[in-house]
């Protein structure tokens, strides 16, 4: 078979050739999904550019990022925000900087212009809407935080790279325990029942994630165990959650924990919903491990065994690492999943979240009965798919790091 | 030191700990049973709220439309009709939805740059918003303001009403049992049929051709259900703006089962792609060797090999899907958990009703997850 | 000795660190211990443990806060303002509550509720008094483990349809679309009614947010539009096609008398909630407001108004022993004003008649018992 002459190959005649009319059926499929995608995205352009009416999201934009936090502790939540844009830095700077001392990094051309280009190229979904979103704002605090922010993420992550691979055990532990820090310090000014907006959301998501991990690992080893009764049990419990509506579970958490407990003790709505969040998630995600699990030839456990590694050694240094890489693409599924998830604890538990809120604008004074559910909508929907979709970028990279699909 | 050939001291032998481990773990989840089921009581009778199910035999005050329930008929029956919904949506979307998700995530990998980003856009776009929004949207968006208002519906060929108020579809009255044994009789024909000519494919060679074998006599026993049924078909007409006869595809349950599989699709077009591109790059180079064309390829190469790394996952969405479907509440469509909710806002005790909806969907849950770890035993990697 | 493992060791710390801040959640505790006395500053009498044990007064006094069951989408009753703060009147009525109780109208935590778990958010003790236009029946009384208190808003169930929909009364949309904000009692009167009238019922959709009824109306997906009068006129006034292209049809369902709400087994509680609302009607009949409270406070000759207000008359203050302080009607008065200026800042801008929702002596049915 000959291939066309390189000059044929790199016009932009030659790509559309290859690309898009490679042979009859293919060219009538590409004018059928040229037509279709064409009138999608024109459609689109001129609901956003033309016919939209987006005074409610800059009315609203407080609302809908942290609901009704009070004015006079606003700066807590900037200060939270740099603080985690710090620590990131760090974990990433001290992590690059074991990856490229074990050799395991592709080499890039030193210099502060590749290393801006390789982190927009990396991030542009979330920097686009920052910058939308600040866009959108009329006080200078949300610039502010925002450059801060940047700034604390850059400078992080170089002081990473440069530290002594000593302190990255510190740091590392001083990353994990960063968030509930975090937490206390904003729920000492308020309440976490009286978050809302988007912090809402993404509070309620990080915490389930964190939680919910050790609980689904446990529970996916012990429906594997040798032992019956914990395999029983195990597999008992997971089935009852994971065919248990997470809607109708919210739904009852309002109840159930009203009865289930004696009066005195009953959680807060907030705490409720995460508790709900996590039994949920650790369900399936015992079931995602297991798959793991299932995936990985024995051969590995047998020869674990065979160097006279302990039971839990082996679990945990040889079975389970191998186990969770292989299914990454599933646990991340499953984690976005939940963020979006946190949506319904609005709709059932009514907590001010970022999707409720988005209904509850459009029903303010000046903005009742005008239909513009679409434009609260687009908004909300665009916040949440850049996270979502900025995780999902993020693991498919951790993917091909890890070198899941090629060994 | 041990003994050589004796057994371990009891505190250190491992049958005897495992025994004692797992009396530990059964006390303590009794323990915790106990205490949650005593709190439960001891909250209702303080507030002199029943515990029991007689609210099952209390009239439900509600209607349900597209269905004869009528709201004195108790909330028993209101149940049983909200499942049947949320069998309806579930089933219809886990069918849907494996279709386009296995065609989207074929097209993932398409040498088409169109169609590959095309599939790429929809499911990067689809897969990271949050279900509730493409429901909402569905409904207003496309359900109401898409279709025309009913005084002003399409009539396509004078045989459906297509307005904002549903779809309306020329459908059959009911004959009997006839038609239900002609569908039977048609089954069985077509099963029998097709392993008559695997039979005979696997003897003799010849091309086994089962659809131009077994299509006659399927046709032939529908036919002859629906003779002598006496079945006939009903057209549906508009006056005003009032549809009457044939049945009707309401604009909610389009938009939750377009919701439904929208969504739905996109994870498992995700996962389908990911389960194709772990099977061995080598597979998909030795079947191009043998000349096979791109779509042998993948029907008998790649694809058999990567379902089976898929179905695990695969099976978590279509219980995502059953268990999103009560998400229908929002737009009104009456499925097993809006029932629910509405019974106990009209005073059904929560805690007897809730705990009724869940075991309903555990028991659900547990065939749908039985029938598809029996594919996936079937079809795991049998090792040594 | 094998060193600590750094995995152990975080998530210890992780878990001691979250029970600690569980801790801080602010106004969730609801103890319901049966106290001896309370003695807040705020009461005189000496306080005594409703029967069940169930001590809400107390708890409030001790919380400082009033925990107020309420909404934030129907403008009129209960929605936000743009700095988020609840307006309407039920939210005003919440405030009054808690200028009657603890003196400070602001003291009130409002908890937005949905329709389907209003009454499991007061069995379960997360809120204290449930204001939340909820009609008043016989089932909710005896079922939900609820106290309905005296109505607030008499209302009743209407009808709404467009205008140029040739619809003239509620029997022309026989085997129609209906379509109801909120389920439960409206969709069932909707259905009764049919039954009443021996037509065939409609096809009735219900949707908890209210946005969505709007726009499957808007785009002609139901004929008719039910609900409480109340509500249905505040949603016409917002329309955005112009109040003139609804209309609301004649004739009520139902008698939707929406009430105030608290928790069975404690009666001690109830009679405050109901007093303190009572107050607002009582100041009506006297004629005060929040502008001459203070004058008539200190200029009135009328034993009565005196009483009511906390001052002395002949040198004693009348103290009836409800747990509530003498002078709680003036606190409700001069920070929320009377019934009339909660209806006029909240109803009136809807269009809405007072109606039923009158004095007894101007032909209505709101009607205080004497404060003596």
């Amino acid at each position: 078979m000959s291939s066309p002459p390189i000059a044929a190959r790199q016009s932009p005649l030659g790509w559309a050739r290859r690309n898009l009319f490679r042979s009859r059926w293919d060219a009538a499929v590409t004018v059928v999904a040229a037509v279709l995608v064409g009138y999608a995205v024109v459609r689109a352009v001129r609901f956003v550019f033309v016919t939209g009416r987006w005074e409610i999201v800059r009315v609203n934009l407080k609302l809908l990022m942290v609901g009704r936090f009070p004015d006079q502790h606003l700066l807590r939540v900037s200060v939270a925000v740099v603080v985690a844009a710090g620590v990131g830095g760090l974990v990433a700077g001290c992590l690059h900087r074991r990856q490229a001392d074990a050799g395991r990094l592709v080499w890039r051309p030193p210099g502060a212009v590749w290393a801006i280009r390789a982190f927009v190229a990396r991030s542009w979904p979330l920097l686009l809407v920052t910058l939308l979103v600040l866009s959108l704002t009329s006080t200078p605090g949300p610039w502010v935080t925002a450059g801060a922010a940047l700034a604390a993420l850059v400078v992080a992550r170089l002081l990473g790279t440069r530290l002594p691979k000593q302190l990255h055990a510190v740091i590392f532990v001083g990353a994990a325990l960063a968030p509930f820090l975090l937490v206390w310090y904003l729920a000492d000014a308020v309440g976490w029942d009286g978050w809302g907006g988007l912090m809402l959301n993404v509070f309620i998501a990080v915490t389930s994630i964190v939680l919910c991990f050790p609980l689904g690992v446990l529970a996916a080893l012990g429906r594997r165990s040798s032992m019956p009764v914990v395999r029983g049990l195990s597999t008992v419990t997971i089935e009852l959650v994971r065919g248990a509506p997470l809607f109708v579970l919210l739904l009852m958490a309002n109840v159930a924990l009203g009865f289930f407990v004696p009066p005195d003790q009953a959680p807060g709505r907030v705490a409720r919903a995460i508790v709900v969040f996590t039994i949920f998630t650790a369900a399936y995600l015992a079931e995602i491990v297991r798959g793991g699990l299932q995936s990985l030839p024995p051969g590995q456990e047998e020869a674990a065994k065979a160097l006279g590694l302990s039971p839990v050694r082996v679990t945990f240094l040889v079975v389970l690492p191998q186990a969770l890489r292989n299914v990454i693409p599933a646990q991340v599924g499953q984690f976005i999943s939940l963020f979006k998830d946190t949506t319904l604890a609005g709709a059932a538990m009514t907590l001010f979240e970022l999707l409720q809120v988005g209904q509850s604008v459009t029903a303010q004074g000046p903005f009742a009965g005008q239909a513009l559910l679409p434009e609260a909508f687009a908004f909300v929907g665009l916040l949440f798919w850049t996270g979502a979709y900025t995780m999902s970028r993020e693991s498919q990279r951790l993917e091909r790091r890890l070198g899941v699909g090629q060994r | 030191m041990a003994r050589p050939g004796g057994r371990p001291p009891l505190w250190r032998d491992v049958r005897v700990l495992r025994v004692a481990f797992q009396l530990m773990v059964l006390a303590a989840a009794g323990g915790v049973l106990a205490y949650l089921v005593g709190n439960v009581r001891e909250n209702s009778e303080r507030l002199g709220i029943p515990t029991g199910f007689g609210f099952l035999d209390n009239p439900a005050q509600f209607p349900i439309p597209d269905s004869g329930f009528r709201q004195t008929q108790p909330v028993r029956d209101a149940i049983w009709h909200g499942l049947l919904n949320t069998l309806r949506v579930s089933l219809l979307g886990i069918v849907a939805a494996t279709l386009l998700g296995i065609a989207v995530g074929v097209a993932r990998l398409s040498g088409n740059w169109l169609v590959r980003n095309a599939a790429r856009v929809y499911v990067e776009g689809l897969r990271n918003i949050p279900l509730l929004l493409l429901i909402v949207f569905a409904y207003i968006g496309v359900a109401l303001t898409s279709f025309p208002r009913v005084d002003r519906a399409w009539e396509p060929f004078g045989l459906a009403v297509v307005s904002n108020r549903g779809v309306v579809l020329p459908w059959y009255d009911d004959g009997g049992p006839w038609l239900l044994a002609g569908v039977v009789v048609a089954a069985v024909a077509a099963w029998g049929i097709a392993r008559w000519r695997r039979a005979v494919n696997d003897r003799t060679g010849r091309p086994e051709h089962t659809l131009r074998w077994a299509a006659p006599a399927v046709v032939a026993a529908l036919a002859a259900g629906w003779l002598l049924s006496g079945a006939s078909v009903t057209v549906p007409e508009l006056e005003g703006r009032i549809v009457t006869g044939g049945t009707r595809i309401s604009p909610e349950f389009f938009a939750i089962l377009a919701a439904l599989v929208l969504y739905t699709a996109s994870h498992i077009a995700e996962i389908v792609r990911g389960s194709i591109q772990a099977v061995p790059l080598g597979q998909s180079e030795a079947a191009e060797a043998l000349a096979l064309s791109p779509f042998q390829r993948l029907r008998f190469v790649v694809l058999p090999q990567a379902l089976r790394t898929a179905v695990p996952p695969m099976g978590n969405q279509y219980l995502n899907l059953t268990k999103n479907s009560t998400l229908g509440a929002v737009v009104s469509y009456y499925e097993l958990a809006r029932v629910t909710s509405i019974s106990v806002g009209n005073g059904a005790p929560a805690v007897p009703a809730y705990l009724l909806t869940l075991g309903l969907f555990v028991i659900l849950s547990l065939l749908l997850s039985l029938v598809v770890n029996l594919v996936n035993r079937r079809l795991a990697l049998v090792t040594r | 000795m094998r060193p600590l493992r750094p995995v152990p060791a975080i998530l210890l710390t992780a878990v001691l660190a979250l029970t600690a801040c569980t801790g801080d959640d602010d106004g969730d505790a609801s103890d319901e211990t049966s106290g001896a006395t309370s003695t807040p500053a705020a009461t005189n009498a000496p306080g005594q443990p409703g029967p069940g044990g169930s001590d809400v007064l107390g708890t409030v006094q001790r919380n400082g806060r009033v925990r107020c069951g309420t909404r934030d989408d129907l403008p009129g009753f209960a929605s936000l303002d743009p700095s988020g703060a609840h307006v309407g009147f039920d939210t005003d009525f919440c405030r009054v509550i808690a200028a009657a109780v603890l003196g400070d109208a602001e003291a009130v935590d409002f908890v937005d509720l949905e329709t389907a778990n209003r009454f499991t958010a007061l069995q379960s003790g997360e809120i204290d008094v449930l204001v939340r236009n909820t009609t008043w029946t016989a089932v909710r009384d005896g079922t939900e483990g609820a106290t309905f208190l005296q109505p607030n808003f008499y209302d009743g169930q209407g009808m709404m349809v467009s205008t140029d929909s040739g619809i003239d009364q509620v029997a022309d949309l026989a085997g129609q679309v209906v379509c109801v904000a909120g389920g439960t009692t409206t969709e069932g009167n909707v259905a009764t009614e049919f039954e009443r009238l021996g037509a065939q019922p409609p096809e009735i959709l219900s949707f908890e947010s209210v946005e969505l009824v709007q726009q499957a109306f808007q785009e002609g997906r139901c004929d008719g539009w039910s609900s409480d009068r109340s509500q249905l006129t505040s949603l016409r006034a917002a329309y955005p096609e112009g109040p003139e292209s609804l209309t609301i049809l004649e004739g009520t369902f139902s008698k939707e008398p929406l009430a105030p709400a608290v928790r069975d087994g404690d009666s001690r509680w109830a009679q405050v909630v109901e007093w303190a609302v009572m107050a607002t009607i009582q100041a009506e009949e006297f004629d005060i407001s929040s502008e001459n409270v203070d004058e008539v406070r200190s200029s009135s000759a009328d034993p009565n108004v005196l009483r009511f207000l906390g001052q002395p008359v002949d040198g004693t203050v009348l103290d009836p022993g409800l747990g509530l302080p003498p002078d709680f009607a003036y606190h409700v008065v001069s920070q929320v004003g009377n019934y009339g200026e909660i209806y006029d800042r909240n109803i009136t801008p809807l269009g809405l008649e007072r109606g039923l929702n009158a004095l007894w002596t101007d032909g209505g049915l709101l009607y205080a018992p004497p404060y003596r």
